[in-house]
């Protein structure tokens, strides 16, 4: 690019460097999957998608716990399972040594996962 | 020999001016870059094999200078990076099986140049006092809850994180709105994705007509000087990459 492309930037140095860590971070939380780490990239895959729905099905539940229209048992049993839920993402990460960064993958014009 | 596409462009010129336009400029690697054209629609090409196109940095930043440079003099729909194809033949079917939506997209960024607008702050001050009003909220156990127990105080947790967020979201959408104002008289076509992470807070890209380009600088300097909480980085003028609606998966 042979002209200046920034017109106007009244971002502090760290907060630039930040920013632009963040869309390295984007650009690298692409599923990565080659012949030697195939088992870990399925498992990357896998595990997006479960978070993905899990976090759906978390703002889908908040949505009718804050509706009103759940019995207090209906509550306790969602409250539980979603407890229960998370727990076994936290396990299953911890299994297959992933972060939540490596969860959150880019959507394109979605955005992030999370 | 492979065909590597760069970009789909309207007719701005004759077809002389526009073959002498594409010859001045080298493809990606010093490939010879050509035009195909079919009706009102032209296509920037160069033959490349595909089985030595990298994909890499340096390789991403010689595709995108093509790109730049053409856009100088033509108005055009960038191609996605590494396309393909086998021979010109394929390229011109693909020109003319597409000809109704590569021109009517050619036609909505025409004269057009598109510009980047990050938002930045600084979480922890930026959203103190959304976060302390969310927090004051008093989100409380009885307003969902007849009884407390370890699963309704997870769920409770759950919802004062989803009204934060929800705070937040507002907090960006008003001052979409704002911007929404400052622009109005320039009405450029935006795109907004909110909250991209905890410190940028808004991405947004703007199309807007070349000749109101200073204009539209103006309108955003004028906004920063309102908000000296949040910082501003303006980007461009860049060829219309957000504003390309037709599907590439040719």
């Amino acid at each position: 690019m042979s002209e200046n492309k920034i017109l106007l930037n009244s971002v502090p140095i760290e907060e630039f460097k930040e920013s632009i860590e963040t869309i390295e971070n984007v650009a690298a939380s692409r599923i990565n999957a080659t012949p030697d780490n195939a088992d870990h990239g399925l498992a990357q895959l896998v595990l997006t998608l479960i978070e993905l729905i899990r976090k759906l099905v978390e703002k889908q539940a908040i949505r009718r716990v804050e509706g009103g229209s759940l019995s207090d048992e209906e509550i306790e049993r969602l409250g539980e399972t979603l407890m229960k839920l998370e727990m076994k993402m936290v396990e299953l990460k911890q299994i297959f040594n992933l972060s939540d960064d490596d969860l959150n993958i880019n959507l394109g014009p979605l955005g992030s996962l999370m | 020999m492979d065909k590597i596409i760069y970009a789909i462009m309207g007719n701005n010129c004759s077809k002389e001016e526009l073959t002498d336009l594409v010859k001045g400029i080298w493809g990606i690697s010093g490939s010879s870059l050509y035009a195909l054209s079919f009706k009102e629609i032209s296509v920037a090409v160069s033959d490349f094999s595909a089985s030595k196109f990298v994909v890499d940095k340096e390789m991403a930043i010689d595709f995108a200078r093509v790109i730049e440079q053409l856009s100088q003099n033509l108005t055009l729909l960038p191609v996605r990076f590494g396309t393909f194809l086998k021979s010109d033949e394929d390229i011109l079917k693909l020109l003319a099986d597409h000809y109704d939506p590569f021109y009517n997209n050619l036609l909505e960024v025409w004269d057009k140049d598109e510009f980047g607008l990050k938002v930045i702050w600084d979480y922890e001050k930026g959203s103190k006092k959304i976060r302390e009003e969310a927090e004051n909220e008093e989100v409380k156990a009885d307003t969902y809850f007849s009884k407390s127990t370890v699963h309704t105080n997870y769920l409770l947790e759950k919802i004062k994180k989803h009204k934060l967020e929800d705070a937040l979201l507002r907090h960006v959408e008003k001052l979409i709105g704002e911007i929404c104002v400052y622009l109005a008289q320039i009405n450029p076509a935006c795109k907004f994705k909110k909250m991209v992470s905890n410190s940028l807070i808004l991405d947004g890209v703007f199309l807007v007509e070349k000749d109101k380009k200073d204009e539209f600088v103006h309108a955003i300097e004028s906004l920063k000087q309102q908000h000296d909480d949040l910082h501003f980085l303006l980007t461009g003028p860049w060829p219309p990459y957000s504003f390309v609606e037709i599907d590439q998966s040719f």
